[in-house]
C-alpha cells in the first residue's frame, strides 16, 4: 500500500516536473503563433485592435512566469487573428453586397 | 448539372464584375441619388452638415452654439500659423496655388508623376519638408489648424475633385472604394453599414449620419478632442469604434479613402472648419 501511494506521488510529481518545463515552451511557441497571424492580418488590412493588446498581456505573463494564462491569452489572439483572416478573405467579394441599391 | 453550375457561377461574376467596374461617375450618380431619395427633403447641399441635417433638435442645439464657435481660437492659430514665415522666409502660400486660398475644394488630387493622392494635409507637410522645416504629425494638432484656416477660405466653393480616369487614378479610387465598403474590425462594420444602410438611424444614442458630405466639413472640431481633427484623426474614431486598429495618418488607405469619399461629395459646397459634438 505505501509502496503504491510513493510510485502514484511519484508519478505526480514527474508529470508536475514535465508540465512545467513544457508550458514556459509552449507559452513561447503560441505566442510566436499568435503574433505571425497577427502580422498576416495587417498585411491583409484587416487587423482588429484587440488583438495587440492580448498579445501584450501574453507576453508579459510570460515574463511573469504565468505560462498557463500566457497560452489562453496567445491563443485567444489567435482565434481572433484567425477570424479577421477570414473576415479579409471574406471581404474580397464581399465589399460589393454594401453598395447602395 | 455541371455545366448549369459553371453558367450560374459565369453569371455571377459577370453581375459583381458589372457592379464594381461601375465608372466613378456612376458611382457618384448612385451614391448621391441614395441619399437624395432617401431624405427627399433635405437639399443635396445640406448633406454637408451631417447628422444635423438630419436631426432638427440636435440642429437647433448646434446652430445656437454656432453664435460663438468654439473653434475661434484655435481657427485663428491656423490663420497666424499659415502666414508665419518659415526660416527661409518663404511661406505656405508660395507652395501652393492661389497663395493657398481657394483650394480645399480640389483636394485630395491625384499626383500623376507620383502615381499616390495627395491630400491637403500631406501637401502641408510637403511644403514644409520643401522648406527644411520638419512635418508635422498628422491628424491633429497644428497641421489641423492650418487646414481649417485654409478649409475657411473656400467656404462655398464646390468640391471639385477630377473624375479619375488614368489606370493608377482608378486603381486609388478603386481602392478607397472598397475599403468604404469592407466590414471590418471585430464588429464586422463597414462604413457603408453605418453611414449608407443605417443612415439617420441610431447606433445608441447617436444618429447616424450621411456619409454624402462628410468631407466637406472638415476640419471638425469634435467637443469630444476639445480640438481640431483632420478627416483621418475621424476614421481612426470610426475604426476603433468596429475595433479595427487605425491605420497610421496618411497612410495609403486612408489617402485613398479620403478620395473616395471626397469624389463622392462632389458638387457639395466646403462648409468647413465645423463643430461636431
Amino acid at each position: 500500500m505505501k509502496l503504491k501511494a510513493l510510485a502514484l506521488i511519484l508519478i505526480i510529481g514527474l508529470f508536475c516536473t514535465s508540465a512545467n518545463a513544457t508550458t514556459a515552451a509552449d507559452a513561447e511557441k503560441s505566442i510566436q503563433s499568435a503574433q505571425n497571424l497577427w502580422d498576416k492580418t495587417k498585411l491583409a488590412g484587416h487587423e482588429w485592435n484587440t488583438i495587440k493588446p492580448l498579445v501584450a498581456q501574453a507576453k508579459q505573463s510570460l515574463d511573469n512566469k504565468k505560462y498557463a494564462v500566457a497560452i489562453e491569452l496567445a491563443n485567444k489572439a489567435t482565434q481572433q487573428a484567425k477570424l479577421a483572416l477570414i473576415q479579409a478573405e471574406h471581404e474580397k467579394t464581399n465589399w460589393l453586397n454594401n453598395l447602395p441599391k | 448539372m455541371n455545366l448549369l453550375s459553371k453558367a450560374a457561377t459565369t453569371l455571377l461574376l459577370i453581375s459583381l464584375t458589372s457592379v464594381s467596374y461601375a465608372t466613378p461617375e456612376q458611382d457618384k450618380e448612385t451614391f448621391q441619388s441614395f441619399y437624395t431619395e432617401r431624405f427627399p427633403d433635405i437639399s443635396k447641399a445640406d448633406f454637408g452638415d451631417g447628422v444635423y441635417a438630419l436631426d432638427q433638435d440636435a440642429r437647433d442645439q448646434w446652430e445656437a452654439m454656432n453664435d460663438f464657435p468654439p473653434y475661434e481660437d484655435n481657427l485663428e492659430e491656423g490663420e497666424i500659423l499659415f502666414s508665419t514665415p518659415f526660416e527661409n522666409g518663404k511661406n505656405y502660400a508660395s507652395c501652393f496655388e492661389n497663395g493657398g486660398e481657394n483650394i480645399r475644394q480640389n483636394y485630395p488630387k491625384f499626383d500623376s508623376k507620383r502615381n499616390m493622392v495627395v491630400t491637403l494635409e500631406l501637401a502641408i507637410n510637403e511644403c514644409r519638408i520643401n522648406n527644411d522645416e520638419e512635418p508635422l504629425p498628422y491628424k491633429k494638432g497644428d497641421i489641423a489648424k492650418i487646414s481649417a484656416y485654409m478649409a475657411s477660405t473656400s467656404e462655398g466653393s464646390e468640391i471639385n475633385i477630377a473624375t479619375p480616369t488614368s489606370k493608377a487614378e482608378l486603381a486609388a479610387y478603386d481602392a478607397g472604394k472598397q475599403y468604404f465598403y469592407s466590414k471590418r474590425g471585430q464588429l464586422n462594420f463597414s462604413c457603408a453599414n453605418c453611414h449608407i444602410q443605417n443612415v439617420g438611424r441610431k447606433a445608441r444614442s447617436e444618429t447616424l449620419s450621411p456619409a454624402l458630405g462628410h468631407p466637406t466639413h472638415f476640419p471638425v472640431y469634435r467637443m469630444k478632442w476639445e480640438s481640431f481633427g483632420t478627416l483621418q484623426r475621424r476614421f481612426d474614431t470610426c475604426n476603433k469604434q468596429v475595433r479595427a486598429e487605425p491605420l497610421p495618418g496618411q497612410s495609403e488607405a486612408y489617402r485613398n479613402l479620403e478620395y473616395f469619399m471626397t469624389y463622392m461629395s462632389n458638387g457639395l459646397p466646403v462648409n468647413g472648419p465645423a463643430s461636431r459634438k
